[in-house]
């Protein structure tokens, strides 16, 4: 039995540097995303620059039998675990009517069963030598109900309250809950791209991947139910906890809106230029 | 200007030949009669600069390469179709590599093999693909290594204790400890290839240059102030000079002088200097390239 860290969703911004923070500490890794070609390169890195052991297996989440020969994988090699970060996630962003039946199900399938599920088998196989703790990504728009990411925004809210209650109900089971509530990270090229577009706004919300992944799992290592990293996302929360959410969603539908418009040339420009690679979730 | 010497029957390799200081070396070089392979990380750029070259100089012999140097499945993917593309041209050698690519980035970004992206794409793709090409480089009369570093290494250090920065990333920190980096990495390959005095090492300060590069990765302040500070830089025609000189001359006035700057050999940072500090680069190095670098003679 080899007492590890799963990491799901590893190869995106925020899993790489979730997964550099938690080798730098030592520990070992399991790693699973969507794409194999992803995947092997990051592993490789991971074992040179940390010296630690990572194991890996691709598989697509969405899907109930991949996420079922994924954890057969895992019995295959008998991993226990101290610590599972929830990473894997995914948003597709604009008016609800347009999206297809395809990408609302892939949301409520990703973000939030497989959350679940996947907490429910690693709880079962944790190293029971030691305290478990989860990470589960929400993010800052947990807090908020938002026009234009409707879908996204609620599962979020979902993560968030599901991992506060069973923060509190796993505590005499030496586990923890932490949610990790950050805005918008900048990781790939595309999402930099749009955070600029942004202008200032989007700049002083805006906090380095690596940080970020450094305060979640100092945050999740204390136990703390919350992580919101930076000290404007927190005014941000306190901020909007106190304006009713009727006003609130009016309010960020009006910013999403005008958000989109300074995007629009972004993604156009994208759309003609492979070079900025976007992200692979 | 430099005497204009025929670098006919030479092969060079120039990495970032797409924009800025590469892109007017890779002219020069193939203006004067030398067979260049120009490396991107764009293929429409790459097109774009070899038919602006060709249109200029219809003579020249110029093949453009696709490589995302921020991957090093990529830097060894490159490695082989550069064997290849020589090979083809019935050259058994490569006389110059020129590791001139090199990136900004305003934020902490990881590479797909979780590196960080200044770290990567500016020092280790250099180390990584001169260790590929080594051998072709053994073969050549007098291969050389030209490595574009900067005047801004000389206010910085190695941050050993997170040479990623993924705590505390700064873009001035990442991209001075890389430059920084590029100057022990060319006094430690001097020092490692004693045995094989045909082959050199050198650093080039190209000095302030009007280039894109700080307009690329970063917005906002830094955007603006790249931009303003460019303004007042030299001509990447004229910044090109000393790769020229280092590529072409026969006989260098000081072939022990590391870094260059102007076309004249000059000194260093103090911490670039130091043996030990270049002893650890390159070791950690070789660790995150996966590579053992031969020593003294080349197989
Ligand atoms: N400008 C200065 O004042 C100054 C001063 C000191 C040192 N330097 C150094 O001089 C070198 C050249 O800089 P420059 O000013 O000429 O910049 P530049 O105009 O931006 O050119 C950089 C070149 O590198 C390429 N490149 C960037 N990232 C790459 C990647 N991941 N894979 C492959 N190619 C990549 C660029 O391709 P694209 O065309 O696709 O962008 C471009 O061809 C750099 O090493 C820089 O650090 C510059």
């Amino acid at each position: 039995m080899r007492s590890t860290v799963l990491i799901t969703g590893a190869t995106g911004g925020l899993g790489k540097a979730l997964a550099a923070e938690c080798a730098a500490r030592g520990w070992d890794l399991f790693l699973t995303d969507v794409s194999e070609q992803a995947l092997a390169p990051l592993v490789a890195g991971l074992e040179r620059q940390f010296g630690v052991t990572v194991l890996y297996r691709a598989a697509n989440l969405t899907d109930p039998q991949a996420r079922t020969e994924l954890w057969q994988a895992i019995d295959r090699l008998g991993l226990r675990f101290h610590f599972l970060c929830n990473v894997a996630g995914i948003d597709f962003e604009g008016p609800f009517v347009e999206r297809t039946l395809d990408d609302l199900h892939t949301i409520l399938r990703l973000n939030i069963e497989s959350t679940v599920e996947t907490t429910r088998h690693a709880l079962s196989r944790r190293d029971r030598t030691r305290p478990l703790h989860i990470l589960n990504v929400a993010s800052l728009a947990a807090f908020y109900p938002m026009p234009l990411k409707a879908v996204y925004a609620s599962s979020k809210r979902f993560l968030l309250d599901w991992s506060l209650a069973l923060n509190r109900e796993l505590r005499e089971a030496d586990a923890t809950v932490t949610a990790l509530c950050p805005a918008g990270m900048p990781s790939t090229p595309l999402v930099i791209s749009l955070i600029d577009a942004q202008g200032l706004p989007g700049r002083l919300t805006t906090m380095n991947t690596g940080e970020v992944a450094a305060r979640a799992i100092e945050d999740a290592l204390r136990g703390r139910a919350i992580c919101i990293p930076g000290l404007i996302n927190q005014v941000l929360r306190v901020a909007g906890g106190m304006v009713p959410p009727q006003i609130l969603a009016a309010l960020i539908e009006r910013r999403w809106r005008q958000s989109q418009k300074q995007a629009a040339p972004v993604l156009a420009a994208r759309q003609h230029s492979p070079d900025l690679a976007p992200s692979t979730r | 200007m430099e005497n204009v010497t025929d670098l006919t029957g030479k092969t060079i390799v120039v990495t970032g030949a797409t924009a800025g200081i590469g892109q007017a070396a890779l002219t020069a070089l193939a203006a004067r009669g030398a067979t260049v392979i120009g490396v991107g990380r764009s293929e429409a750029r790459c097109e774009a600069a070899r038919r602006v070259l060709l249109s200029a100089y219809p003579q020249a012999q110029i093949t453009y390469l696709v490589a995302d140097l921020a991957s090093q499945r990529q830097v060894r993917l490159l490695a082989t179709a550069i064997r290849e593309r020589l090979h083809a041209a019935g050259a058994d050698h490569l006389d110059v590599l020129v590791n001139n690519a090199g990136t900004v980035s305003s934020w902490y970004v990881a590479t797909e093999d979780g590196y960080e992206m200044q770290f990567a794409v500016n020092h280790l793709a250099a180390f990584l693909l001169t260790g590929e090409l080594l051998p072709l480089l053994g073969r050549a009369e007098a291969g050389r290594v030209l490595t574009v570093s900067s005047g801004s290494h000389f206010r910085t250090r190695i941050h050993w204790q997170d040479v990623m920065f993924r705590r505390g990333y700064g873009i001035l920190k990442a991209y001075t400890q890389s430059k920084l980096a590029n100057v022990l990495f060319s006094a430690e390959f001097n020092r490692r290839m004693v045995g094989l005095a045909r082959i050199r090492a050198y650093a080039v300060d190209p000095g302030l240059v009007n280039t894109q590069i700080g307009l690329k990765g970063t917005s906002g302040l830094e955007h603006w102030f790249w931009g303003r500070r460019a303004a007042g830089g030299v001509s990447p025609e004229q910044a090109a000079q000393t790769i020229i000189h280092l590529a072409s001359a026969p006989t260098l006035e000081d072939p022990d002088a590391v870094y260059w700057n102007a076309c004249r050999p000059c000194r260093p940072s103090r911490i670039a200097q130091r043996p030990a500090e270049a002893a650890r680069l390159w070791a950690l190095s070789e660790r995150l390239c996966g590579i053992i670098m031969p020593e003294g003679q080349l197989a």
